[in-house]
């Protein structure tokens, strides 16, 4: 099989992340897809890491979820901090900040 | 260019002095004024040691630069910290600190009951460090620098009695016109600089032949904005009149000789930008002459004396800027009639004072008349004054304002005859108010209440008026005779050497001017011979209302800078604000109209952030594909 | 197979960035071990040490020239140096700030208005945590601009931003405003950060290595038009100008700036735009400069924008937070410039602009935390009229800073924008350099106008006070003007300071 369509799988999930954060309005659900954003760029390196025959693209993708994984920290704590005061996850009552 | 070690002391003498009067405290109280009027008066017998040895060198070897520290370095760009004293600056250098220590001496008396006098000294020695700064400054950044200085100082003096609030309003006046001004100049700093790569006189000359025409034109706009705001020239004129606000000394030092002048400065000293650049020069004669007759009509309706003398002011300097729009040919006379002016306005305003001081600073004209029996020397050092400003000869306003109608005539064509006849109509006004002022003050049966004892003033108030007077008298026919200042300053403001054509005789152009004269003077004796009402009559033409009211220029400022329809501010200070705003409104409209678009994207919603990335992701993808076709 | 090699580290290159990791991990024990009551006092020793310590060890390398750090990853050169001077000077002045006010929540996790957080502010507490989030975030500062490859890039931008997101959440007041504006943060960093990755995994797809040196191999080999080189180049693009603000990756800034602790606004909009743009410019002059066609039209053109709407938009700002807050997106457009200039002199005026404007942005945002009424701090700007009579002194050092933010001559601004404009005309770029000038002239009418609105209009509002600053704000906010002016009246030997040491290692 051509390794590229793992290439396209990678860009498609990267799509889906990105406009999924612009149409959803749950914190966590925005959350979830950066992290599918994140997961699209670690397929792109593992791709990659396979076209060029060395292991650096990997090395990075276990770099790449451990600092996803430091995100879901801090993010999460932002976010249960937010639902605690305001019980509301949802991204557009946090407005009060314009103009 | 020689290079110099000294020039820069010239600078430092007052700016030292100045900081030193304003650490020392109140101990120096006592010794504080004459300690600045002796740094003032040094730096007056350097500026003569300089002017002889300029004299005495050859004439391409007459300019004197400096390099002070290097200010900036980047890369290949270099702004240093230079002066270049030269035949243009060596006569500026010579009237401020002339004219500045006299003011000085006549200041020890003046002030001597206020008991903040050493810290009114150390503003003047300031103001002369700036203003010294300004004429000198090598490029015009250096020149900023002492814009700047010059606005701080007035806005210090103007305000020096800061305890009634409408002299502080005065005083914030003048700082925010002047910041418009000052906009401008740093405008045609960047612009300059964005196209030549320079800033100082010099590179930007050597390029000025070769530059596009559209930028010397927005330079030259930028420029005019910045004389515009600096010396009070239509529309940006209303703040002169306030600043009389100020103790008088700073009327006669800053805004009659010096700082008020540093707009005609800036015109002669860029005299390469605006003749490679004939639009803007063009409105520069525009503005000159539609100031000088606001000035002069604004002038005959006021009442107060120092407001009248601003007035003229005003309408003086216009004469100068007109002259300094007519390039090659009018370069020289605008600093002439600056020079001459220098002289004659200091010395009126220093009479004025010295009238306020016997009256117990009584301001109304209506409430003086007679004063010349009690007040002799007053009177005939004003007397010249007054003689010579309406230009009769052989004063020094007949020299120097003859030339700048005689200029104007020989612009040639409609243009001529225009300018010329304004420059006529002026010089009618001018004897007009001029004559009146001086009939209502000196002359005609005493209208002052019996409580006034008016009396000479003492002997430091009266030399450096006579010092003046003389001035007044001498200085036109001294720079006139044999082209002296035309060939002096023909190195710096006319290279080229140009031919000027000649479409009128001098003779008819003095007769003219005399005839002008003799006019103003009639009309203005026929009208004040007969008794003057205490009380200033209600029933007067329209004309005379709307010049009592300075022309209704706040007014019109308003409704062109500001939105139209809005009331009149009751207050200045509100009116200061709305200059502001209104600008911006004005200037910027547009932004503003977008500003409010662009808000919109602000909504506060993370997703439509994030769609904005988004979008700007996918736009310079498209871009950068755009860009590799 | 060949044998294991130890990996050898350059130990001296890393400590400045070692002893700032080491103070944060010793502040995080004092937070678990020491007692509550301790834990302020021991932070206000221990912080400022680890960053003199820090700062003087920057200084000790100051020679120091290498791209061998870390086994390749990490490169300590001169633009290095001055940017790690940089942050920690900076970062020292903004630390006087935020251990002097109480700007910051008792109890984070308390719900704002709850019991728990009364009873945590009536005992005194207060998020000590602060200090050692701020010295996780300074490290990773150091680290951004010295990175060598993508792996360090990545991981520095997480450093430096995960405490920042923390951090803009635990103000004392308005505190769903604050947290509001952690959210946003956290939200549109992590978005932004994603496309920085996936830009990453494209430059590497393209180049067959994470080293930024073989990386610029493989760009200078080839004509620079192959796709996966220019959606790398654009992906991770949009990661670094999110970073330091430009338009349209702005839009958090201005909710965010407001939103957050003002000391810590002030350290965002300083400190991270140093680090941020030293690594912008070594990814653009060291790395992609084979593609210079490409993406200098990109960020032209964004820097025009965002010169344009950060001037434009801040005329109609209210809230003078939010106005520092474009004011700083057209900062970030002018520091742009620098970029598109692409020579030494860019480079080295970009330098001297990122510490002049940094000294100058903290000493506003500190003035800020000081203008406040029983509420805390007045933001509104209608409610700053007549404040110059109120308070001279501290309203004439705002006044300088506004006119040092619009480019006076006598003030460090006005050398920076003149430099920076000097180096991008030298390189031809016309364009930008004339909206540059006319932007910064736009920008002039709203600092003076808040010039206006403080010394020539009359109080409205009497219950606005100045606070009196202690001795520490008084060190920083007079110190913070007092640079600025030497900056600006003589800046000639931090400029040929600057200029012998801004030249990158490759």
């Amino acid at each position: 099989m051509d390794i590229s369509y793992y290439l396209y799988l990678s860009a498609a999930l990267f799509v889906i992340g990105a406009v999924g954060v612009v149409i959803r309005r749950n914190a966590i659900v925005i959350f979830m897809c950066i992290e599918l954003m994140l997961n699209a760029s670690n397929l792109a390196f593992v791709t990659f890491a396979r076209i060029h025959g060395n292991l650096e693209g990997q090395m990075v993708a276990f770099f790449t979820m451990v600092v996803a994984a430091c995100e879901v920290v801090v993010g999460l704590a932002i976010i249960v901090m937010i639902y605690r005061s305001r019980r509301s996850a949802s991204v557009d009552d946090a407005s009060l900040l314009r103009r | 260019m020689l290079e110099s070690e000294t020039l820069v002391v010239l600078i430092a003498l007052p700016l030292f002095s100045s900081g030193f009067l304003l650490l020392a405290g109140r101990k120096a109280d006592k010794w504080g004024h004459l300690f600045a009027t002796a740094i003032a008066g040094s730096t007056f017998l350097l500026a003569m040691i300089e002017m002889f040895a300029m004299v005495g060198r050859e004439e391409a070897n007459r300019a004197l630069y400096q390099k002070v520290f290097t200010w900036i370095s980047v890369g290949s760009f270099n702004v240093d910290a230079a002066l270049l004293l030269d035949q243009l600056s060596i006569c500026f250098v010579l009237l401020i600190t002339g004219v500045g220590t006299l003011i000085h001496i006549y200041s020890i008396s003046y002030m001597s009951h206020d008991p903040d006098r050493r810290r009114f000294f150390a503003y003047l020695n300031l103001f002369i460090a700036a203003m010294l700064l300004l004429v000198l400054g090598d490029s015009y950044l250096n020149l900023y620098v002492g814009w700047e200085g010059v606005g701080l100082a007035s806005y210090l003096l103007i305000g020096f009695w800061n305890k009634k609030p409408e002299y502080a309003t005065a005083a914030k006046k003048a700082f925010v016109v002047n910041r418009i001004g000052d906009l401008g100049l740093s405008i045609a700093i960047m612009v300059a600089f964005a196209v030549f790569g320079t800033v100082t006189f010099k590179g930007i000359e050597e390029q000025a032949n070769s530059a596009s025409q559209g930028a010397m034109v927005a330079i030259g706009f930028a420029l005019l904005l910045a004389a515009v705001g600096k010396s009070a020239q239509f529309p940006l004129q209303s703040w002169l009149g306030d600043a009389m606000a100020g103790p008088t000394p700073v009327s006669a030092l800053i805004h009659a000789a010096t700082m008020v002048t540093a707009g005609v400065y800036l015109i002669v000293r860029s005299n390469f930008v605006f003749d490679n650049a004939p639009i803007a020069q063009f409105a520069v004669v525009i503005v000159g002459a539609i100031t000088l007759l606001f000035g002069a009509i604004i002038g005959m309706a006021k009442d107060d004396i120092k407001k009248a003398l601003a007035a003229s002011t005003m309408s003086q300097i216009g004469y100068m800027i007109l002259a300094a729009g007519l390039g090659p040919i009018g370069y020289a006379f605008a600093i002439m009639h600056l020079l001459t002016h220098g002289f004659f306005k200091a010395g009126m305003f220093l009479g004025a004072g010295s009238v306020m001081h016997g009256m117990s600073d009584e301001v109304n004209m209506r409430r003086y008349g007679g004063l010349a029996r009690y007040m002799p020397i007053t009177t005939i050092t004003f007397g010249f004054g007054y003689l010579a400003i309406i230009g009769v000869p052989p004063f020094a306003g007949f020299y120097s304002k003859d030339k700048i109608i005689e200029a104007a005539f020989n612009l040639g064509g409609a243009k001529g005859i225009v300018f010329g006849s304004i420059t006529l109509l002026g010089a009618v006004i001018t004897a007009f108010y001029m004559t009146r002022l001086f009939m209502m003050t000196f002359l005609g049966k005493k209208r002052w209440s019996e409580g006034q004892r008016p009396h000479e003033s003492p002997f430091l108030i009266w030399a450096p008026m006579v010092i003046l007077s003389l001035g007044s008298i001498g200085s036109g026919f001294l720079l006139y005779s044999g082209k002296r200042l035309e060939y002096w300053l023909k190195p710096v403001v006319d290279k080229g050497g140009h031919k000027h054509e000649e479409f009128i005789s001098h003779a008819t152009v003095t007769t003219m001017a005399l005839t002008a004269v003799l006019i103003g003077v009639a009309i203005a004796i026929a009208k004040y011979r007969k008794d003057i009402p205490i009380e200033a009559p209600e029933k007067v033409s329209i004309f005379t209302r709307a010049a009592r009211k300075d022309l209704m220029q706040d007014q019109i400022n308003e409704t062109l800078f500001m939105r139209p329809g809005l009331a009149i501010t009751s207050t200045l200070v509100k009116t200061d604000e709305k200059v502001i705003d209104g600008l911006v409104r004005g200037v910027a409209q547009v932004s503003l109209g977008s500003a409010k678009g662009l808000r919109r994207i602000q909504s506060g919603y993370i997703r439509n952030y994030a769609l904005l990335i988004l979008i700007g992701a996918a736009a310079l993808i498209a871009a950068i594909w755009v860009v590799t076709l | 197979m060949t044998g294991f090699v130890t990996p050898k580290l350059e130990y001296v290159a890393l400590l400045p960035m070692l002893i700032i990791f080491a103070g944060a991990i010793i502040g995080v024990l004092v937070e678990a071990f020491a007692k509550q009551s301790l834990r302020k006092f021991i932070h206000s020793l221990l912080t400022p040490t680890t960053l003199l310590l820090a700062l003087f060890q920057v200084f000790a390398n100051k020679d120091l020239v290498t791209t061998n750090a870390a086994i390749n990853s990490v490169v300590i050169d001169g633009p290095v140096i001055i940017a790690q001077g940089t942050i920690l000077i900076l970062t020292l002045i903004s630390l006087l700030f935020i251990l002097d006010v109480d700007s910051f929540a008792p109890e984070a996790s308390a719900l704002p208005g709850s019991e728990e957080e009364r009873k945590a502010l009536a005992i005194g507490k207060q998020q000590t945590e602060i200090f050692p989030l701020l010295l996780f975030s300074v490290a990773g500062m150091m680290l951004f601009p010295a990175a060598n490859d993508l792996i360090t890039l990545f991981i520095a931008l997480e450093v430096l931003s995960l405490p920042l997101y923390l951090m803009a959440g635990l103000s004392r007041r308005r505190r769903l405003f604050s947290q509001e504006s952690a959210m946003k943060y956290f939200l549109l960093g992590a978005y932004s950060s994603a496309f920085f990755i996936f830009g990453a995994a494209f430059l590497y797809g393209y180049s067959g290595s994470i080293q930024f040196s073989q990386i610029r191999s493989a760009v200078v080999g080839s004509s620079g038009n192959d796709v996966l080189l220019l959606i790398g180049i654009v992906f991770l693009s949009v990661g670094l100008l999110f970073k330091v603000g430009a338009v349209p990756f702005h839009a958090w800034t201005p909710d965010v700036y407001q939103g957050a602790p003002t000391p810590i606004t002030g350290f965002m909009a300083a400190v991270t735009k140093v680090a941020a743009f030293l690594a912008v410019l070594r990814i653009f002059y060291t790395v992609l400069d084979g593609a210079i066609w490409q993406w200098r039209p990109l960020l032209t053109a964004v820097a025009i924008l965002t010169m344009v709407v950060g001037s434009v938009v801040a005329l109609v700002q209210r809230d003078v937070k939010r106005m520092l807050a474009y004011s700083s997106i057209a900062h970030a457009g002018f520091l742009l410039t620098g970029v598109i200039a692409f020579n030494k002199a860019g480079l080295e005026s970009s330098l001297f602009y990122l510490l002049a404007y940094g000294i100058a942005t903290l000493g506003a945002f500190g003035i800020i935390t000081l203008i406040q009424d029983s509420q805390g701090e007045v933001t509104d700007l209608n409610r700053w009229a007549g404040l110059g009579k109120k308070s001279p002194a501290i309203a004439s050092a705002f006044a300088f800073f506004l006119l040092t933010f619009a480019g006076i001559p006598l003030t460090s601004g006005f050398i920076g924008k003149f430099s920076i404009f000097s180096a991008a005309y030298e390189s031809g770029n016309i364009a930008v350099v004339v909206v540059g000038v006319l932007t910064s002239a736009l920008a002039a009418f709203f600092y003076i106008r808040v010039i206006v609105l403080m010394f020539f209009t009359d109080a409205k509002d009497a219950t606005v006070t100045v606070t009196l600053p202690t001795l520490r704000s008084s060190i920083a906010v007079w110190g913070t003007a007092f640079l600025t002016l030497i900056l600006g009246v003589l800046p000639n030997s931090t400029l040929s300071f600057i200029e012998n040491l801004a030249i990158f290692t490759r």
